[in-house]
């Protein structure tokens, strides 16, 4: 207690380096971490505790313990006990082995070594053993153990690669640098041992892109923010190693912090099976009640004399206690309505679906040899509602590769794929891939299908020539020959990646760089280019330009980036190639491809010698510098010549488009959460058929304060109810919907509509009041995106959705990220195959291809949910009509508790529980099932009595004796029971032919060896009814009882199906045909429709590059000693070393914040 | 082809899949049937002309059978007389327990105008007596009545024990409030001499009950048997001398005791008193003419307000039903009958609307 208080408490956090006694006393928490629930200790006693809150074990307990009062008991208390225990029993082993299984993996994370300086030496240690405040290494390629401040690393000024996609899902790589000070530290293990500086600095907290603190070491004060930490859950990447202390550890680490709690999850069946348990008891009550009263009266008009004339006991009882005594017998006997078998049986049906799911063939990938895998076995039938699908991006919708699929190179497009008539053909495994053996540099990987871009190479084509050279030569990729003398690409941007290998696979390969020299092979020839400048890439100016000299002198800018921005700097004699451009370039956005416009320059000598004083005096300023240095950039960006445009493609992963068209055929609403950028996830939503072209409407929120926010989603809104009225106003047809319009809005809505929107606003959109308008406008729209929210927004998300539009929500994600949001949908699922574990960890279910979702909800899931509440409403329509015949016989008994049909029907509904694992139906209709139970139970009781009334057997004997009626009752019930699910059985198998008949059989078999003469000898008060069944049924009137009971009970059943089937068709004919719908529709909607409205057009640029690394280029500052720079004529150094580090720092932090800025269209249709 | 029935009963199997498996991974989920839930099914519709058909058939069964069970049930002849208000002295003496060793008969004069052919058998009928109570049905000993354990009273209460604490046998209030009056019938053959009818007390109970689930305690004779017990405080003489002259039919065994244990599910209910012994003048069944009861009043139910009657009844095919079974056929098929054209109604008449709409 003492500990979690103080932890609550802490407001800052003093951390001292290599000092384990220092740090102890503050108790910060270590590297362990807990996800599991139970120890062995608390197992037992927390276990209980959530098993007696679902409502119905708590009723059986209840009944249970009302049957150890012999006065009222009118069932032996075992029947309740034996399967109570068992029930529990069975869940806490479940609830038993899914903990140890948290346990191993939280093992296993512990288990993982790092190394960690201890007395000046590197010791391998535990994952859990570190603390706060050890100096531990790093190497390339591995997990980070816990939230450090970086001190040094192999990199130049202790700059460090990390890739965040588990974190955030981001895709490109990050940098992050040491303090220039404790980056001389280097790998010297003394002088590490003896750092010891103080870090104070921010409480644990959730924020991924925010660090506060400050080192002191050696009487100076370095401030430290989020530039100087890597976070658990990174991957250190292209830095072969690095040192860091300590900051946080375990649960608190911003990881940690981000993954909400693990919860309880039940499905809306369980929910609406404790409401009914609740509604069944009170209908339970009132039977009782009934009965009870009637008991009273009885016993007060006609019990007193009988009571007299049977000397019944005198105990002083009078009416009134016996009545109350009875009321409670009923309880017990009328509890069978929801017998714990239900819930037995509930729960081995819920067990053979998710086997199901593990045994299906068709969720399994090859690729990875991973098999779909149903984690939880309790949640299955809820596969079969989900409304919405909240789904990650990265490496869930994408496979995280960038490939480059087309360009257009001076108005002629290239990587289409033709057939022999001249018609675009989609892209098959029949086309031969472009041959790149001629070129022994090319990468093996790359694949290109349209053979014509290599003829223009051939050809000697200059346009194509400059606009590979281009590629080649802008661009913050660098170079390095691996031991086999390949050369590797180190990219920070994927999209940079695809399109330098893409040059280098067309013969303009791109050797080194110096910071004053970039060097390329041009089809075979090594040409050293000057860098003259570097233009960075910032997500205003949404592009990069380098200035280059070529070896004949002259001197060139290329420029790539958004066409939008682009196309306004272009010369005014670009006009046509624009056009054709601009065309293609709406051609590719339309296939969701991310887009760069590609243009150069020429400048003269005079020109740029200018320009570029007017640069270095800029930089030279103290205020208004990046103003000025913006102004200069602008200046020498204008009248560009266009060479074209390119498109890469990031990946899908397979079958995402069919996925997503056929789950929201399902009327299941996808929501996209990403971490990334928001141009790349709109690109992605184009790219999945998620956004069209054909939406009404695409609403983008992107303010920044919480007024701001409020003002754009009001705007969204009337837009959207403007739009619809006017739409509707102007048709006569929709006249209908205007009137229905004011009543229920949401439905009314035509046409699709789509919502973005960021992190930022979606954190001030959360806010409690305007959660509402959020939630409102995002429920309207067709699709929604949100972008760079964190691990713990999306939780929030989900939360929002599950709980004010009551939907039921799936989450799926790969990453560390989207633990959370996995944790807060009702069922979590996780793509499994890949690195990290942890979303697997956390999720219900899990599989390896998101494609794979499309049949888990709508044939797992619709099949259990069909099955669950085809098998509920049987369940409960057999145990009325079981179970009512008690109340009716309570009419003709005196009101004494009486239990008719004896243990033969208590035996066998248990029978019935595996036929039905192969049926489909319906919802809930729980209130029908009743009524029909009601009537068939009315049948069954009326039926028999009438005819048994003063009637006799074959021999003249009376046959309404009390055990016969029961015999002949209970044998009716099964027969019109069994009758009923054969009627209820969809598809007929063999274990449907085995378990039906098997069930009816074994009740007979049942039947006559309790009736027998040797169980009656060994038991004879248990088994009393000796001789009945065989002394009954050979009575042809009984036969003739039977038979009219299940005739009558079942014709008005037949009539009343029939005659929906006729008018009208039932919810799985309707689904049927749906289903018979998307196989129809599926092949019309993943061919994307090809020509497009020229007024919608939209800007497909998106580009994941961050800002910063011009200047870690021209600086020098990442390249290794083995290049030195060399001296050239002109001056390089733009700024001085010490400032250019600050800079990086404060541009980077400034990315997101000026990235909502750059919005001045906040709000912006496509129409 | 839109104008044909678009339902029928129809079997469609899906095809297994055949998928080969080259890939020998373990974690391959098997390729059978049953796991990849490609079992071969054949499905069940509802289509019209079968439902149709099925309903049709019903209600010709129904019907069918409901007039032959009315039919057979009228052929039945049924006499009851009440005797409880005929018998009102004796009625009025049993009210007060402690004439329990007055004896009291009573002779009811019937005039029998047809002749009852065949097996005629005697009843006697209780009304609002409720056998069917919870405790009372509970308040006996099998074990006890199989004769394996005598001082088995488990659930007899208050009827287990004596005051002194001897167990009763046979226990519990059933057979504490066994039916005791004795039912002779007469034939005035001439307005003579009164001759009695005779009557079969065999075969009056289920076999099973006569030699499985009653037997008496296995001793030289009755009495020591029974031995160590005492007699139900309502009964005039203990077990063993219920019928001292047939040892078949005595202690347990006695048929009349059995009828009782057997307890109804109603609160009026009759019971097999004696069948018809067909010889002499009744070979034929009962003639037509006058008779009379000779009851020995013993069983009171003016207590609680029940009332007894005696009936002589025949049976027919079906047993000794009455008109319900007959009438609830026959109201089931003609409710079959009339659902069903009406559904065959509804359903051209949604055709036509179809092929309009087509026509459209």
């Amino acid at each position: 207690m003492f500990c979690s208080e103080k932890k609550s408490l802490e407001v800052e956090r003093i951390v001292k380096a290599n000092d384990r006694e220092y740090n102890e006393k503050f108790q910060y928490a270590d590297n362990r971490i807990h996800t599991s629930k139970y120890s062995i200790l608390t197992f037992l006693p927390i276990n209980l505790f959530e098993q007696f809150q679902k409502v119905a074990n708590a009723y059986f307990l209840f009944l249970l313990l009302l049957q150890l009062i012999p006065e009222i008991s009118s069932l032996t208390w075992f029947t309740t006990l034996v399967p109570l225990v068992l029930v529990i029993t069975m869940t806490a082993m479940k609830d038993a082995t899914d903990d140890y299984f948290r346990h191993k993996s939280d093992n296993q994370v512990n288990n993982r070594l790092s190394e960690v300086l201890i007395d000046s030496k590197l010791r391998n240690e535990k994952w859990m053993n570190v603390k706060v405040g050890d100096i531990i290494k790093l190497e390339n390629n591995q997990f980070v153990a816990a939230d450090l401040l970086l001190l040094s690393s192999s990199e130049p000024h202790g700059l460090c690669y990390i890739e965040t996609a588990e974190l955030d899902g981001e895709t490109n790589l990050k940098v992050r640098h040491a303090l220039s000070v404790t980056s001389e530290l280097g790998a010297d293990f003394s002088r590490l041992a003896k750092f010891d500086g103080i870090v104070v600095c921010e409480a644990p907290n959730n924020k991924l892109d925010k660090f506060t603190g400050v080192l002191s070491w050696k009487d100076s004060k370095h401030s430290l923010n989020n530039e100087n930490i890597i976070l658990r859950g990174c991957i250190l990447r292209n830095t072969s190693w690095c040192f860091g202390m300590v900051i946080f550890a375990g649960p608190d680490t911003k990881l940690m912090q981000n993954s909400g709690k693990t919860k309880f999850k039940r499905t809306s069946i369980d929910r609406l099976m404790n409401t009914l348990v609740l509604w069944i008891f009170g209908f339970l009550v009132c039977l009782g009640i009934i009965l009870a009263i009637g008991n009273s009266i009885w016993e007060n008009q006609v019990g007193d004399q009988f009571r007299t004339f049977l000397f019944w006991n005198e105990r002083g009882k009078n009416s009134l206690f016996s009545g109350f005594l009875t009321f409670w017998s009923y309880i017990i006997i009328l509890n069978t309505v929801v017998p714990i078998s239900l819930y037995v049986s509930m729960e081995v049906i819920r067990l053979g679906h998710s086997y199901f799911i593990n045994w299906d063939r068709k969720m399994y990938y090859a690729g990875k040899s991973t098999p779909a895998e149903a984690r939880t076995t309790t949640l299955n039938e809820e596969l079969g509602q989900i409304e919405y699908v909240f789904s990650d991006k990265t490496g869930t919708l994408t496979q995280n590769i960038m490939t480059f699929q087309k360009c257009s190179i001076n108005g002629k497009i290239y990587g289409e794929v033709h057939d022999d008539m001249g018609q675009k053909t989609d892209i098959t495994k029949k086309n031969e891939p472009v041959d790149f053996s001629v070129n022994p540099q090319a990468d093996r990987t790359f694949q290109f299908f349209d053979h014509r871009l290599m003829e223009s190479v051939k050809l000697g084509d200059s346009k194509v020539y400059e606009f590979l050279r281009l590629l080649a030569l802008c661009h913050t990729v660098m170079s390095e020959e691996n031991s086999a003398g390949q050369l590797i690409y180190q990219v920070q941007s994927p999209d940079e990646g695809a399109l330098v290998t893409a040059a280098r696979n067309f013969g303009f390969i791109f050797k080194s760089r110096t910071p004053e020299t970039i060097t390329i092979e041009e089809l075979g020839t090594l040409v050293t280019y000057q860098l003259l400048a570097f233009l960075d890439f910032n997500n205003i100016r949404k592009r990069m330009s380098v200035i280059v000299r070529n070896p004949e002198g002259q001197i060139k800018l290329y420029s790539k980036g958004a066409d939008t921005i682009l196309f306004e700097k272009l010369h005014p004699s670009n006009e046509d190639l624009l056009t054709l451009t601009t065309d293609h370039l709406s051609e590719f956005a339309g296939e969701g491809l991310r887009t760069l416009a590609i243009a150069y320059r020429d400048l003269d000598d005079k020109y740029f010698k200018e320009w570029h004083k007017m640069l270095e005096d800029a930089n030279a300023l103290m205020d208004e510098r990046d103003e000025r240095i913006a102004g200069l950039y602008e200046e020498i960006e204008r009248d560009l010549m266009l060479l074209g445009a390119t498109a890469v493609e990031d990946k899908l992963q397979e079958g995402v488009i069919e996925t997503i068209t056929s789950l929201s055929l399902a009327n299941i609403k996808i929501w996209v959460l990403t971490g990334d950028k928001q141009e790349t996830a709109i690109n992605i939503g184009y790219a999945c058929n998620m956004l069209t072209d054909d939406m009404n409407d695409v609403f983008i929120i992107a303010g920044n304060t919480a007024v701001e926010v409020r003002e754009e989603l009001r705007k969204a809104k009337e837009n959207l109810f403007g739009q619809n009225r006017s739409s509707s106003n102007g048709d006569v047809v929709f006249e209908k919907q205007q009137l229905e319009l004011d009543s229920v809005v949401e439905e009314t809505i035509t046409g699709d509509y789509a919502l973005i929107i960021n992190g930022h606003s979606l954190a001030h959109a959360l806010e409690s009041d305007v959660k509402n308008d959020l939630l409102e406008l995002a429920c309207m729209c067709k699709t929604v995106v949100c972008c760079r929210v964190t691990p713990l927004q999306k939780a929030q998300v989900v939360e929002l959705v599950k709980n004010y539009r009551n939907a039921v929500t799936l989450a799926i994600g790969d990453g560390a990220n989207d633990v959370s949001m996995i944790k807060s949908a009702h069922i979590g699922v996780g793509i499994s195959g890949q690195e990290g574990l942890q979303a697997v960890l956390a999720s219900d279910y899990s599989f390896a291809q998101f494609r794979y979702l499309q049949r888990l909800l709508l044939v797992h899931g619709r099949w259990s949910y069909f099955r669950m509440c085809k098998f509920l409403c049987y369940f409960f329509y057999k145990n009325f009509a079981f179970t009512l015949v008690h109340f009716w016989f309570g009419f003709f008994c005196g009101f004494s508790a009486q239990d008719v049909s004896d243990q033969n029907s208590m035996d066998y509904p248990q029978l019935y529980e595996p036929g039905q694992l192969n049926q489909l139906f319906n919802k809930r209709k729980f209130f029908i099932c009743m009524a029909h139970g009601i009537y068939t139970s009315l049948a069954l009781f009326f039926i028999p009595y009438g005819a048994f009334y003063n009637a006799a057997g074959e021999d003249g004997q009376h046959i309404a004796d009390y055990q016969s009626f029961a015999v002949t009752m209970a044998t009716s019930l099964v027969i019109v029971v069994s009758v009923q699910i054969a009627l209820d059985t969809s598809y007929w198998t063999v274990i449907n032919h085995v378990f039906i008949w098997g069930s009816v059989a074994t009740y007979f078999s049942i039947l006559f060896t309790m009736h027998s003469n040797g169980i009656f000898g060994m038991f004879p008060n248990q088994f009393p009814f000796v001789g009945n069944a065989r002394h009954s049924l050979t009575q042809k009137c009984i036969w003739l009882v039977i038979l009219l009971t299940t005739v009558a009970s079942v014709v008005p059943v037949v009539v009343l199906r029939f005659l929906k089937m006729d008018l009208c068709p039932t919810l799985s004919d309707r689904i049927r045909q749906r289903q018979k719908a998307q196989k129809k529709a599926r092949p019309l909607r993943s061919r994307r429709p090809q020509t497009r409205r020229s007024s919608s057009r939209r800007s497909g640029y998106a580009f994941a590059h961050q800002e910063g690394y011009g200047e870690l280029i021209t600086s020098g500052k990442n390249m290794r000693a083995k290049n030195p720079p060399l001296t050239s004529g002109l001056e390089k150094t733009l700024y001085n070393s010490t400032s250019w580090l600050e800079h990086f720092c404060k541009k980077t932090t400034d990315t997101v914040s000026s990235f909502s800025q750059d919005k001045t269209v906040k709000l912006y249709t496509y129409l | 082809m839109l104008l044909m029935p678009q339902k029928y009963i129809s079997v469609t199997c899906r095809t297994k899949m055949k998928r080969t498996s080259k890939d020998g991974q373990s974690k391959l989920p098997d390729n059978t049937a049953l796991k990849q839930q490609q079992l071969p099914a054949s499905r069940l519709q509802l289509s019209a002309t079968g439902v149709l058909s099925c309903f049709f058939a019903t209600g010709v069964f129904c019907l069918g059978m409901g007039i032959i069970l009315i039919l057979s049930a009228k052929s039945i002849k049924e006499i009851e007389i009440k005797y409880t208000k005929i018998c009102g002295n004796c009625a009025k003496l049993r009210e007060d327990a402690t004439n329990f060793d007055k004896v009291c008969t009573c002779s009811i004069p019937f005039y029998l105008p047809e002749t009852m052919q065949g097996n005629v058998y005697m009843y006697y009928k209780l009304y609002g007596f409720y056998q069917n109570l919870y405790r009372y049905i509970l308040s006996r000993s099998n074990s006890q009545l199989v004769g394996t354990d005598l001082k088995d009273v488990g659930n007899c209460a208050p009827f287990s024990k004596s005051h002194d604490g001897t167990p009763i046998a046979p226990c519990g209030a059933i057979a504490n409030s066994i039916f005791n009056d004795t039912i002779i019938l007469s034939y005035k053959l001439n307005s003579s001499i009164p001759i009695k009818v005779p009557m079969l007390r065999s075969g009056i109970t289920w076999w099973t009950d006569k030699y499985v689930k009653f037997q008496n305690p296995s001793s030289i004779n009755l009495s020591s048997a029974f031995a160590g017990t005492t007699k139900p405080p309502s009964w005039a003489k203990p077990v063993y001398e219920l019928d001292e002259e047939d040892p078949g039919n005595n202690g347990f065994l006695n048929d009349d005791f059995i009828v009782w244990m057997r307890t109804a599910a109603f609160p009026t209910f009759k019971k097999l008193y004696r069948r018809l012994n067909r010889i002499q003048y009744f070979i034929e069944g009962l003639p037509a003419g006058n008779y009379s009861f000779n009851i020995t009043y013993n069983f009171p139910v003016t207590r609680f307000k029940g009332e007894k009657s005696v009936v002589l009844s025949t049976l027919t095919w079906s047993g000794g039903s009455n008109l319900f079974l007959g009438l609830a056929y026959t109201v089931t098929g003609a409710v079959t009958w009339l659902a069903s054209f009406s559904m065959m109604a509804i359903h051209l008449m949604l055709k036509d609307r179809k092929v309009l709409f087509i026509q459209q």
